[in-house]
């Protein structure tokens, strides 16, 4: 007795089931598998079955797989089954059906960080069951879905030629589609959750409405919103407009309120005033702010996330509070020191604190008559007064000299790159 | 008033942020197949055909109307919603089809391209070589976002088919009594040549395109009215150039008797009749709309079908990470390109042959797309509503009828 018997999806929908009298039973239409990994370090990288959809005449019914052998005798494959077990209703719903939501479905290909489009999907029986452990994306696997790759193969061995199988391995492949939306969302999308976020934001442009709606509901807070700041804007309004505005405003929170403003401005004015009521008073107001510029000022691309520091505290007491709040990267760039009235007086960047003795004042180690520019100044100042100065990020500030927020290069690069796409927007065609 | 100011610019705003989909694929319909068909339908049947492009407006209309609103809800093209419900079998069918009718259509464009320019005494061994590798250029390394902008700028050139038409001084009372009362004569030829119109004007290419632009420009449901707008302005744009190009042929070559094949041959013509200008004009805007289409056509469809079988596609990406988009890309325009170079080449039957695949595989990409928009579990409360349904089937009988009677007519006669 061999001890495994591979085989493909392709090959065993459509076929008929026999039962121990070597009568036919029914016609299989769908196999079940559970959704989320099982947590047993043997089944790593694979996925048990546990269900088969049975057409028996006129009715289609899903039953327990225990019941079912598959093997194979000279490239054919039998399925035998002694019994019938009907599974419970909530048993099926916890699993994930192959044809309904992988075969010709779109799929996340974890390790290529890209949306890939699933030809056939391959399956193992071994002692312990009968498992799921790659899909299939290559062209053998179109071919043998219409039922030309045996022929295609064998004349193309005269020429030497191999088609090349291409396979995705269980543990990289994220399911997208699923056509039954009841089970824990955020279990079945944790493959995903483990990718970068400008990689989400990637896979959520190309998927369809539906999904990517489903799928970004199913990330946490933070990632959300981090996901969400990578967003091409039309998505991004797409996105917004479809999560509740509780929901929303929770994860715009989470974001520079300068990507908020960003953000704001695409959508319908009273659908922003709704989610600006929804925020917390605090950032809702930075951004009210940044709204009231026009898209080609400097205060437009300007964050209001900084740090500024007065003359008197010493580069210990600074690092202290570093540590404790724990500022995102590009608040670090450039740091900015105020008199009492918020006017701008000096800069210093992380390298000033640590070459410093600890003991020494901010006021001494600052760079004085610090390179600024005003809120109201031209867009294409930023780029020129950034590169002069060999800048990460350059304070702005109001007429007054009052400090406002900070220009930050990644901004600037994005904005860059935008102004280019739109003019070679060619995303499709 | 002030008010009501601002809401009416706000509302042409936003007007024309969404404007563009169904006007170009209007414009685009209008290729050198179709200047064509309309041209031989017109100098053979004078105004005798006029009245199939009120059919063909409606159906069009109707076509385009649920190409938009699949695009708009689920957010898919037309070939990845095929691929998802239809299984491997039927979409591996269409899109064969659509592979070859879509090579045939091109050859066409290429055609169009030689023809216009052989009336400028530009021989066609210079002008095809040259237009297939601008077009690449301009696709592979340009900026073709801006390279459409400016086609749709030209395809404004299609109206001078109106002038073309004037100076031809029609006949405008029989014009009007032919389109009231249409007279159907049962034979193969005019069979085929209601069938070629219809086929022309109604190209399944076109669904893809529409659906797809639709879900690239992130078009939201709440601006439905909007793109409908723009659709039926499409619509017009397509039938209003056909009628003249019939009525430029019927009303100057059908009453002499001038028999043509090709679109060139009614630029031609057209000189002594309606004068050398109005020819120039014809071959110019015959030149404008083959370009225009030899450029969309190979790229539309190596995305669709890239996208149905699931391989990387799209100009952003680079020729290693989708090397089967380029290569069918490359491989249409080369292919057509070469074609009519080849001395002799058959480029009538090639025509026809593309236009009877067109017309086969319409009905089953039809039936597919109705299937589709009726089933609540991708179109939600947005399925076809009974008026659009029986309009659907209907054009979907209607077209299987004509295309079996064509199989059908020479065994009877015979």
């Amino acid at each position: 007795m061999t001890s495994f018997t591979t085989f493909y999806l392709s090959g065993i929908i459509g076929k008929e089931v026999f039962g121990a009298d070597g009568d036919a039973i029914g016609i299989i239409r769908d196999i079940l598998i559970n959704a989320s990994p099982s947590g047993d370090d043997n089944d790593h990288g694979r996925q048990l079955l546990t269900g088969v959809k049975l057409k028996i005449k006129k009715e289609t019914r899903t039953y327990s797989f225990h019941t079912f052998r598959i093997t194979k005798a000279r490239e054919a494959l039998n399925v035998t089954s002694s019994t019938l077990v009907e599974l419970k209703k909530e048993e099926a719903e916890n699993g994930m059906f192959l044809v309904e939501s992988i075969l010709d479905k779109q799929i996340v290909d974890l390790n290529g960080r890209k949306l890939v489009r699933v030809n056939d999907v391959r399956l193992v029986t071994i002692e312990t069951g009968t498992f799921a452990i790659a899909v299939d994306i290559g062209i053998e696997g179109l071919l043998r879905r219409i039922g030309l790759s045996t022929p295609i193969k064998r004349v193309l061995s005269l020429f030497k030629i191999n088609i090349p199988a291409e396979f995705i391995i269980w543990d990289d492949v994220q399911a997208i589609d699923y056509s039954n939306f009841n089970i824990r969302l955020s279990k079945s999308y944790a493959k995903l959750q483990t990718l970068h976020p400008s990689d989400i934001a990637d896979i959520l442009e190309d998927l369809g409405k539906k999904s990517s709606t489903s799928v970004f509901s199913a990330l946490d807070e933070e990632k959300a919103a981090d996901v969400l700041e990578e967003l091409e804007p039309h998505a991004q309004v797409h996105i917004i407009e479809s999560l509740s505005v509780e929901k929303a405003a929770d994860v715009l929170e989470k974001m520079p309120a300068d990507e908020v403003a960003d953000i704001l401005d695409e959508l319908e004015d009273e659908k922003a005033e709704l989610l600006l009521k929804e925020m917390d008073t605090e950032s809702s107001q930075e951004v009210r702010e940044l709204l009231e510029y026009p898209d080609n000022l400097v205060g437009s691309l300007m964050s209001t996330d900084y740090l500024s520091f007065s003359p008197g505290i010493t580069v210990e007491e600074v690092i202290g509070e570093l540590r404790f709040r724990k500022p995102e990267p590009p608040e670090l760039y450039n740091m900015f020191v105020t008199e009492k009235n918020d006017e701008l007086i000096g800069t210093f960047n992380l390298r000033d604190l640590v070459v410093a003795d600890p003991k020494s004042f901010v006021g001494d180690i600052m760079k004085k008559e610090p390179v600024f520019l005003y809120d109201d100044q031209k867009l294409q100042d930023i780029a020129e007064v950034v590169s002069k100065y060999n800048l990460l990020a350059a304070p702005v500030v109001d007429r007054n000299e009052k400090l406002l927020g900070m220009v930050v290069v990644d901004d600037v690069v994005e904005d860059l790159i935008t102004e280019r796409k739109t003019r070679k927007r060619n995303k499709i065609y | 008033m002030l008010k009501k100011r601002i809401t009416f610019f706000k509302r042409a705003a936003i007007f024309l942020a969404i404007l563009g989909p169904g006007i170009i694929t209007g414009s685009v319909d209008n290729d050198a197949g179709g200047i064509t068909t309309y041209s031989v339908a017109g100098a053979l049947y004078g105004y005798g055909l006029i009245w199939t492009l009120i059919p063909s407006f409606i159906v069009l209309l109707v076509i385009q109307e649920m190409n938009a609103r699949m695009g708009i809800v689920t957010g898919k093209g037309l070939s990845d919603l095929i691929r998802e419900n239809a299984g491997m079998k039927i979409t591996t069918l269409i899109f064969l089809g659509l592979l070859v009718s879509n090579i045939g259509n091109t050859t066409t464009e290429f055609a169009g391209v030689a023809g216009s320019m052989e009336m400028f005494r530009i021989s066609r061994y210079i002008s095809v070589p040259l237009v297939a590798v601008m077009v690449w250029l301009l696709v592979v390394k340009g900026t073709y976002k801006v390279a459409e902008r400016i086609f749709l700028l030209f395809s404004a050139s299609l109206l001078t088919y109106i002038v073309s038409a004037l100076m031809g001084k029609p006949d405008w009372s029989a014009i009007g009594s032919a389109i009231v009362r249409p007279q159907v004569q049962m034979n193969t030829q005019s069979l085929t040549m209601v069938i070629a119109l219809i086929g022309t004007t109604i190209a399944p290419w076109m669904q893809f395109y529409m659906q797809s632009s639709v879900v690239e420009k992130g078009l939201k449901m709440k601006n439905f009215k909007y793109t409908v707008i723009d659709i039926t302005v499409g619509c017009i744009a397509t039938v209003v150039v056909a009628f003249f190009i019939m009525v430029a042929c019927g009303s100057t070559l059908h009453p002499n008797g001038i028999v043509i094949e090709e679109a060139k041959d009614a630029a031609m013509a057209l000189e002594p009749l309606a004068g050398k200008f109005a020819s120039q004009l014809f071959a110019f805007g015959l030149f404008i709309a083959s370009v225009f289409s030899a450029t969309i056509l190979p790229l539309a469809t190596a995305f669709y079908i890239s996208e149905a079988f699931g391989f990387e596609a799209g100009i952003d990406k680079k020729w290693d990470e989708a090397k089967e988009f380029y290569v069918l890309y490359t491989g249409i325009l080369i292919l057509s390109a070469l074609i009519i170079l080849i001395p002799g080449a058959p480029l009538i039957k090639i025509s026809i042959w593309t236009q009877t695949l067109n017309g086969i595989l319409l009905p089953v990409v039809l039936v597919s797309m109705i299937l589709l928009i009726n089933n609540r579990k991708i179109m939600g409360a947005y399925v076809n509503n009974i008026t659009q349904n029986i309009i659907g089937w209907t054009a979907v009988v209607v077209l299987v009828c004509l295309s079996l009677a064509l199989l059908l007519l020479p065994l009877v006669s015979n």
